[in-house]
């Protein structure tokens, strides 16, 4: 009886499977061969005749109708009235429309798109520095809430006015005309020296205050709101490795430098029409170093520059024993952390998504594949770190789990828009192990003190994420037929261009040699002036009363006193 | 000692920029970048940091 059943439910199921793939309506019979003229074989089939093109005048637009003012007077609900032919604007009332308004105005309607889209991404951006901040403090103790919170919110003013006087300037004042943002050429200032017979960019010279030689300017402005903001994320990293010991004053002189300088060096080299750029254009590595929206422009030169921080301030005091072994030294609010991840991970939606600098044109539609990959990468992420600290530790760490959903989102940050799905759950994946890993080396084996991680976070996954274009690149994206320069597509190793791995290595060998020597100098000689690090007893009270004259939670500080926390 | 080691540091760095004139293939220059990507390594874990070490004040 069983065996019935079964085989019933076999022929059944075969059965269903056949009808299932049969087509819905019938096949259509193949269609009569025409008599045409014999072709040679193995030519091609005629073409059929264009059909003769039609001309429109603009009579033929006078005569599109706009809607009834009955109908307006009525208001539009349904929304079929609103942004009709009466919206288009006209340059002459005497001549009414003409075909020259309809093509002005696609031309700014593609350029307005652009132009929102930048800055609405731009400003999601800016909104990680409160994402930043309070990770940083949930990640310290209670006595430098205060300061720490000080720290992140200053951070923003001082890295603008060093970027807005200087910075923009070396950075962009060379990058030439902003295909997407209208074309305008008049950051094209580019100082450039002569190394083994090609053009090596080394900063831009236009755009001092936004004034200097024509950079007063809409798309300018818009150019540089999204990269001051990129520039202060880069800026924000270091004040998470060397809290609860960095002296205010300090803080604010290394800041201004950083944003001036050290940042928009590297940036101009790698998005600013520099060297780096053009390693592919100049020595055929791949379409040069790619970056396409900044693990190593923005997150390692955050993370070298906060190791170079690390150790020449020292760690904690309590930090290690006298034999060396290291204590932990945990947060004072878990909650703050994981809160201020979830707002990284919104803005990190206009930190990739944004950096195509366009929503309308030159392949910009691939902000969609740019925000998906983001997710991705974010989400393996913090499964990799999650599931490493279960497996070697016994339980889930929530911090862990947060840096890395953080360390996913920084390694997916160059390659976001030049990877599959696939790709970038693989690199997120990685990227969430590799930050466990690394948080234990810099502080067992370097003797590194970081409370945030921000050298494993942002430093070691910055540098994995510009490796990884170099070997997940899969040649699909194509953003206007070119990427600096170089006509084509962005192809890793593991899609046939080993040249693209070979530029995104001079990228790191660049980081990890010169931005770290630059940092470490520029820091070195401030401690010389001005003193890096606070008193030994104002670290030991905490930084709130000695350095910013308030305590971050004067109640909770006294029961946590009681208690003898 | 730390002197030394941030000249290192820069060295590796000019090794990978040198790499572009030193060779024309792509596993040549990918060799040499890499060299000085170990050079640059060793200037920051094996000089810079352990200079710093030694004077660390958990070790007074």
């Amino acid at each position: 009886m069983t065996r019935r059943i079964a085989i019933l439910a076999v022929a059944l199921l075969m059965v269903s499977l056949a009808w299932a793939q049969a087509p819905a309506t019938p096949p259509t019979p193949a269609p009569e061969p025409a008599a045409a003229t014999p072709t040679a074989p193995g030519a091609a089939p005629a073409a059929a005749p264009a059909p003769p093109p039609v001309m429109i005048t603009d009579q033929d637009i006078k005569n599109v109708p706009p809607p009834s003012a009955d109908a307006r007077a009525k208001g539009d609900p349904d929304g079929s009235l609103t942004g009709t032919v009466s919206d288009v604007v006209v340059s002459d009332s005497k001549k009414g429309l003409t075909i020259g308004d309809l093509v002005n105005q696609a031309g700014q309607n593609r350029v307005a798109i652009n132009f929102v889209w930048t800055l609405i991404t731009g400003f999601l951006v800016m909104f990680m520095q409160a994402g930043f901040a309070i990770v940083e403090t949930g990640l310290c103790r209670a006595k430098n809430a205060n300061h720490t919170m000080m720290m992140n919110f200053m951070v923003y003013g001082v890295g603008m006015l060093a970027f807005w006087l200087i910075g923009f300037a070396i950075q962009m004042g060379g990058v030439g005309a902003l295909g997407t943002l209208g074309g305008t050429p008049v950051l094209g200032g580019e100082y450039a020296i002569t190394l083994f017979g090609k053009s090596f960019g080394l900063w831009g010279q236009n755009g001092l205050f936004l004034m200097h030689k024509g950079t007063y300017d809409v798309a300018v402005m818009v150019m540089f709101l999204f990269q001051m903001v990129f520039m202060d994320t880069a800026l924000t990293i270091v004040t998470g490795t060397v809290a609860e010991r960095w002296k205010y004053a300090a803080f604010m002189v290394s800041s201004f430098v950083m944003g001036a300088f050290t940042y928009p060096l590297f940036a101009n080299w790698a998005w600013g029409g520099g060297w780096l750029a053009n390693l592919g254009g100049n020595f055929n590595l791949g379409h040069g170093y790619a970056d396409f929206a900044g693990s190593g422009v923005v997150h390692s030169v955050g993370g070298i520059t906060a190791l170079a921080m690390g150790i020449l301030l020292g760690p904690r005091l309590g930090k290690y024993n006298r034999d060396g072994k290291a204590n932990v030294i945990l947060g004072h609010d878990i909650v703050l952390v994981l809160l201020g991840c979830f707002i990284l991970a919104f803005g990190w939606f206009g930190f990739n998504p944004g950096s195509t600098l366009a929503a309308s044109g030159n392949g910009a539609l691939r902000i969609s594949s740019v925000a998906v990959n983001t997710m991705l990468a974010g989400m393996t992420g913090s499964f990799g770190a999650m599931l490493y600290m279960w497996l070697r530790y016994g339980k889930p760490d929530a911090s862990m789990s947060g840096n890395g959903l953080l360390a996913g989102l920084v390694a997916i940050t160059a390659p976001s828009g030049f990877v599959n799905p696939v790709g970038s759950a693989i690199i997120g994946l990685i990227a969430g192990v590799l930050v466990c890993v690394s948080v234990e080396f810099v502080d067992r084996v370097l003797k590194v003190d970081d409370p945030v991680g921000a050298v494993s976070v942002h430093g070691t996954n910055g540098l994995w994420g510009v490796i990884s274009v170099g070997l997940f690149a899969d040649g699909k994206s194509n953003y206007g037929g070119s990427w600096n320069g170089v006509n084509g597509n962005v192809t890793g190793l593991f899609y046939g261009d080993a040249g693209q791995l070979v530029a995104q290595l001079i990228g790191v060998c660049t980081l990890v040699g010169f931005v770290f020597t630059f940092s470490f100098v520029v820091n070195w000689i401030i401690d010389l002036c001005v003193g890096q690090r606070v008193a030994a007893k104002a670290e030991l009270e905490g930084l709130d009363m000695p350095e910013m004259g308030a305590l971050g939670y004067p109640e909770f500080e006294l029961k946590a006193s009681a208690a003898r926390m | 000692m730390a002197i030394a080691g941030l000249i290192v540091t820069l060295l590796g760095f000019i090794i990978s920029v040198a790499s572009l004139g030193m060779s024309s293939s792509v596993s040549g220059r990918m060799v040499i970048v890499l060299v000085g990507l170990v050079v640059s390594l060793v200037g920051i874990i094996g000089l810079i940091n352990p200079a710093y070490q030694k004077k660390a004040a958990w070790r007074k």
